[in-house]
């Protein structure tokens, strides 16, 4: 949580300020911690199926059985209902309806949320920051056509136009020219997202672009006769960054989300592939009898957008407690 | 003035334009989206098929094809694929419960987001400000659909307090509509009251250090009077137009996975059916409208700004 | 600093926009209520649906939940008795005054309307009307109109070659019809009993209608339809005074159906006795199986219906123009493990003509399942290990979830499944399509009529089509069309002696593994106390018969 501000002397660069601000914020050294941790064991997915569950996450054991304290209990019943955590090795956190290992799925299914996530953020930034350089160094017709296609973009609620590209997408796959990509990859997701996130990050970048385009330090590189990229790679972009920083762990959050209700509605990541928004889907039929496969994946995607959303507020407070980038959700 | 409205008008039409063309393209992509086919029912012959393209129009180039759908829209007959209803018609069926939800969840966050904000903005660092920021981040982080189908597993399937899911219009049961929309407002506006929170309580606390208000302090006018009138009005003009836009968004169907958990049968769940069933011209419709809604309440929110202020550059 | 007048003023332009806004969208919101509210009198029930009929218009509805409606609306020529379990396969005269006299060799057809007949707007029914309602569901492409096929003239109408269909001649003062067919087709009877050959009045128009259904000659009729919403229908009153034999007349005065989406709140409805019924056509969730069997003890029951649940195998493309590749799948398979996700609610079998319909084989299963380790060593045989083979099955539950099961046995098996998930109104028109190159994927049919060839068409070699394919894994086996093109010219009354040659079809194309059946569906019989459960009848082919519904007292 923001502090006071900082008075500090002269001499100490931006960056340098912000890591000791961030060093002294508690709160942002747990949620650091928390998020380190879930990323750790996530990755970790394959070693846990392998040495604990001894399963992997696309195994159904819909007509096993299985040995829980004592007693040997179906793993599916003969209706449908999946077992409950037995907190043991085999099914720690219970089955889904497939007889799959939740706690398994949940690792791997982090391991996809996480990996659409970021690469979605890395798209949607490297699209944003070029878009934005472009349109608002240039300015005139440029600006015009690639201000409008923002727009566009924009004018969609994000989940609306995303299910809409994922759903065309997720049946047919990709294939332009020597790119192919399969309608289940996770890059499918991770595109859309990517695609439909750049307007929250171009909008305000370029608004920036514009106001450091009237600064001095351009108009005394453009009379040294330097090149228009040169000028926007040298002396606009390193302005840009502080700006970039605040907005990557809103991306990502935002990314992971985005991602976790486009594949409840099954515009993501496709099954049998998990992800924490597929589980969470498969696990409302059943709420009734089993809410933990609601909750298990639930919990996890609060815990884990909930700590980089502290970071991402630690981060923002630290390089400028004053910091006038706002992006919509 | 009138330049700059006439001249963000003309933007506005063009992106409305682009919008169209846009979801008509998306759904060209698609393989196996051979719309006579699908309305051919069950059992054809190609000769059956190549009749309805005919008379649909499904064999002209894309660019007949998109003008004769968007003078469609335009005249109100549109009519879906897969039911062959008229699309402006179920639209208006749906309105009351994609209304009702935006309404009431409206009202719900921006009265509460803007409470939270100046709760936390009275005393910044200090307990209450702190619990409600880890709070309000936590609603952020929450997504809506997970909440939604927890407090519908706590208060209609465990319990029975409230309904399970449907809309039942205000007109035929006004307190039964209010208990089938209780959960789907407050799966809505808890996220957003979080966010409209944090952002009130920046505004706040970056107005309170504008350079006018220690002027007016100066100048010996009470603490608080300042507080109300300066500080309070230029904090909460940006809530206001945000929530603008965000109300548009959700009426146009950004409530998707609130309808669908709910079972509302609004505008939104008719969004997701008709996605997930290709039905082409439901989806442009829908689009539009949405697309009109959003693009000329930021006009509007433009307009308005540039009208309060005129250092604002009229060029951008 | 302009900052003293504007204030105000801005403070109330965007008060005032946002007033304006709301105000504008809460008159939209309440003057858009739904179409006609007007109530009817008397008794009432309401029936919830998570799977409505295709279109309830007579001549275009053909899913189970569109005839369960429509056949009490408009009633054909001939008709079923409204019985449950074998007898209501019977078929009894409808409009007709008896069954058809067959003639030339199975190839002709006559009979006659009752006299007197009107519909429930009063206009009497002309036998003429029957040729133009035949020709109104080929012109909105009913999809069942292949049924229609045989009759002479019904492809060259189809094709817009002919006007109208030459092999229907009627006589209106006579009030006689006649079909002509171009071959004998035993179930010709059958198919003048579906409600789309039922009469309309020639000045229905030749579009499916919507919200303004055709009157017919039922004992009920339609009222307040809303589209995608629900639709109501309310005693006939003038149906009683043509005392059609066989015909319930009804007891309860209107019956609503409301269309929803979630099954676990129309269950839960259905439990607490706010809704009278659930849909057949839905799947109980099984997160409330218990709640509801004991609970509900009473007014709730499984009802076992022909029906035929299997997966195709495309026969075309590889790898399962393999006879090792299909037999790998088919030992791949625990019909336990997709009985367990339908809930229960599916009684596992292996041939395709269900129990209950002439021809059902008593033979062994041909490939004792599941059996891991022979599905693999078959498939490493036929060099085939990690063949891509892509997955449909449709994006509802219970089948998602068994798509997803059969997908992971593959994997198991393996081969290298990519599910692909489908919505239900697009599904059949995907994996009917040839451009789709589906692989296998899930299939189902409930009976049409009782007859093995209602389910023995989805492996006859014509009905492949390029688009709107009802042979999805394309089986064309030279052995197979010998037999059905000989076995369906035997008129259906001698259906019983030709049992085993229809067995010895299904019994060879099991052992081709041309398809892998895994079962018959369950459906549920689920009433609120308000609805007598007992005499209900549950029908084989139109299930919850609403017109012997009453209520309890």
């Amino acid at each position: 949580m923001p502090g006071e501000e900082l008075r500090v002397g002269t001499g100490v660069g931006p960056y340098r300020l912000a890591l000791r601000r961030l060093r002294r914020n508690v709160a942002a050294l747990v949620a650091a911690v928390v998020f380190v941790g879930i990323v750790a064991c996530c990755l970790c997915a394959p070693l846990y199926a392998h040495y604990v569950a001894h399963t992997g996450p696309l195994d159904n054991h819909e007509t096993e059985r299985v040995k829980v304290g004592g007693h040997i209990r179906d793993v599916v019943s003969l209706i449908g209902i999946p077992i409950g955590p037995t907190w043991h090795s085999h099914f720690l956190l219970g089955a889904d309806f497939n007889g799959r290992d939740v706690a398994v799925r949940l690792l791997y299914g982090g391991r996809n949320s996480l990996i659409v996530g970021f690469s979605a953020t890395a798209i949607t930034m490297f699209a944003a920051v070029l878009i934005a350089l472009f349109a608002g160094y240039y300015r005139g017709w440029i600006d015009s056509v690639l201000a409008r296609m923002l727009d566009v973009i924009w004018a969609y609620p994000a989940i609306l136009l995303g299910v809409a590209i994922g759903t065309s997408l997720s049946l047919g796959g990709i294939s332009l020219g020597p790119l192919k990509i399969s309608g289940d990859s996770l890059y499918i997701p991770a595109l859309i997202i990517g695609f439909v996130n750049i307007p929250y990050v171009a909008k305000p970048i370029r608004g920036q672009v514009i106001a450091l385009r009237e600064k001095e330090f351009v108009d005394a590189a453009r009379t040294l006769d330097a090149g228009g990229l040169r000028i926007m790679m040298t002396e606009i972009l390193p302005n840009l960054s502080s700006t970039i920083v605040v907005l990557v762990p809103l991306m990502v959050a935002n990314s992971i989300l985005l991602e976790a209700g486009l594949s409840y509605l099954g515009a993501g990541v496709q099954p049998p592939n998990p992800s924490w928004g597929t589980m969470i889907s498969d696990g409302v039929r059943l709420i009734t009898t089993s809410p933990f496969l609601v909750l298990v994946p639930g919990v996890a995607l609060v815990l884990t957008v909930l700590s980089i959303n502290i970071l991402g507020e630690a981060v923002r407070d630290a390089l400028d407690p004053r910091a006038v980038t706002r992006t919509r959700r | 003035m009138t330049r700059f409205i006439v001249r963000r008008m003309a933007q506005t039409v063009i992106v409305l334009v682009l919008i169209s063309i846009f979801t008509f393209l998306i759904f060209q992509v698609i393989p196996n989206g051979d719309p006579a086919a699908r309305l051919a029912g069950r059992t054809a012959s190609p000769d059956q098929i190549r009749a309805i393209a005919r008379s649909w129009g499904f064999d002209q180039p894309i660019y007949v094809q998109y003008l004769r759908t968007m003078q469609k829209i335009f005249s109100g007959s549109v009519v879906s694929y897969s039911q062959q209803i008229n699309v402006v018609d179920q639209i208006r069926r749906g309105l009351p419960a994609t209304v009702s939800l935006a309404v009431g969840a409206g009202v719900i966050w921006l009265l509460f987001g803007i409470v939270v904000g100046l709760l936390s903005a009275l005393r910044p660092g200090r307990v209450l400000d702190r619990v409600l920021g880890f709070l309000a981040l936590t609603a952020i982080s929450t997504p809506a659909f997970v909440l939604g189908a927890v407090l519908l597993y706590v208060f209609a399937y465990r319990t029975s307090i409230l309904p399970t899911g449907e809309y039942v219009p205000l007109t035929d049961d006004p307190w039964q509509w209010f208990r089938h929309l209780v959960l789907p407002w407050i799966s809505l506006s808890l996220a957003f009251i979080g966010f409209y929170s944090r952002v009130l309580r920046g505004n706040v606390l970056d107005a309170k250090h504008e350079e006018y208000v220690r002027m007016a302090r100066a100048k010996g006018l009470s603490g608080r009077r300042v507080m109300v009138r300066h500080v309070l009005r230029n904090s909460l003009i940006p809530i206001v137009s945000l929530w603008g836009l965000d109300f548009a968004g959700v009426i146009g169907g950004g409530a998707i996975l609130i309808e669908s958990i709910f079972d509302l049968r609004g505008v939104g769940q008719y969004a997701a059916e008709s996605i997930s069933t290709l039905d082409v011209p439901p989806i442009m419709v829908i689009v539009m409208y949405t697309g009109v809604l959003v693009v000329v309440v930021a006009a509007l929110v433009d307009i308005l700004y540039a009208y309060l202020d005129p250092r604002i550059s009229l060029n951008t | 600093m302009k900052r003293t007048n504007p204030d105000r003023r801005h403070w109330t332009a965007a008060a005032a926009v946002l007033l304006l806004v709301v105000a504008v969208l809460t008159a939209a919101a309440v003057s858009a209520r739904a179409a006609s509210n007007h109530r009817s009198a008397g008794t009432s029930v309401t029936v919830d649906t998570s799977s409505p009929p295709n279109s309830i218009d007579p001549q275009s509805g053909y899913t189970v939940s569109a005839g369960e409606t429509d056949w009490l609306v408009y009633t054909p020529l001939l008709t079923y008795a409204h019985e449950s379990g074998v007898a209501g396969t019977k078929l009894i005269p409808g409009l007709a005054t008896a069954l058809p006299t067959v003639t030339n060799r199975g190839k002709t057809y006559t009979l006659k309307l009752r006299a007197g007949l009107k519909y429930s707007d009063g206009t009497p029914v002309l036998a003429s009307d029957v040729k133009f309602a035949i020709q109104r569901a080929i012109k909105v492409n009913w999809g069942a109109s292949s049924f229609l096929m045989p009759i002479a003239g019904a492809q060259a109408y189809l094709n817009g070659t002919a006007s109208t269909i030459s092999g229907i001649t009627t006589n209106d003062a006579t009030r006689t019809v006649t079909f002509n067919l171009t071959t004998a087709v035993g179930d010709f009877a059958n198919v003048l009993a579906f409600p789309a050959t039922s009469p309309v009045p020639q000045s229905t128009p030749m579009t499916v209608q919507t919200t303004q259904m055709p009157p017919g000659v039922g004992p009920y009729m339609f009222q307040n339809v809303v589209p995608n919403q629900s639709y109501e229908i309310t005693k006939n009153p003038i149906f009683a005074s043509f005392h059609i034999p066989g015909i319930p007349l009804g007891n309860i005065d209107t019956i609503k159906t409301v269309i929803v989406s979630n099954n676990t709140t129309e269950a839960e409805d259905v439990l607490a006795n706010r809704v009278d019924a659930f849909d057949v056509g839905d799947a109980v969730p099984p997160a409330l199986l218990g709640q509801i069997q004991s609970q509900a003890k009473g007014r709730f029951a499984k009802e076992t219906v022909a029906s035929t649940n299997y997966f195709f195998l495309n026969e075309r493309l590889p790898p399962f123009n393999n006879i090792l590749a299909r037999q790998a799948a088919a030992y791949a398979i625990d019909r336990g493990a997709l009985a367990r996700l339908a809930g229960g609610f599916v009684a596992p079998s292996c041939y395709f003509i269900p129990v209950g319909i002439v021809g059902h084989p008593n033979a062994k299963c041909p490939y004792a399942s599941p059996n891991i380790a022979k599905a693999r060593a078959l498939l490493k045989k036929a060099h085939l290990v990690g063949a891509k083979v892509s997955v449909y099955a449709m994006a509802k539950s219970p089948r998602q979830e068994e798509g997803q099961y059969y997908a992971s046995a593959l994997k198991q098996a393996g081969f290298n499944p990519q599910l692909k998930l489908i919505d239900p109104a697009i599904y059949w028109t995907t994996i009917g399509n040839a451009k789709t190159r589906a692989q296998t994927g899930m299939g189902g049919q409930f009976l049409d009529f009782p007859a093995p060839d209602d389910f023995l068409l989805l492996i006859d070699a014509r009905n492949i089509h390029p688009v709107k394919s009802n042979n999805f894994g394309n089986v064309d086996d030279p052995w197979i069309q010998k037999r059905l093109i000989q076995l369906e010219a035997v008129p259906a009354t001698k259906l019983q002696s030709i049992a085993s040659q229809w067995a010895a079809v299904d019994e060879y194309q099991a052992r081709k593994a041309y398809t892998i059946v895994w079962g018959s569906s369950q459906l549920v019989k689920f009433f609120s106390n308000r609805i007598d459960f007992s005499s209900a009848v549950f029908h084989p082919l139109f299930f919850d018969d609403y017109s012997t519904w009453k209520l309890t007292k």
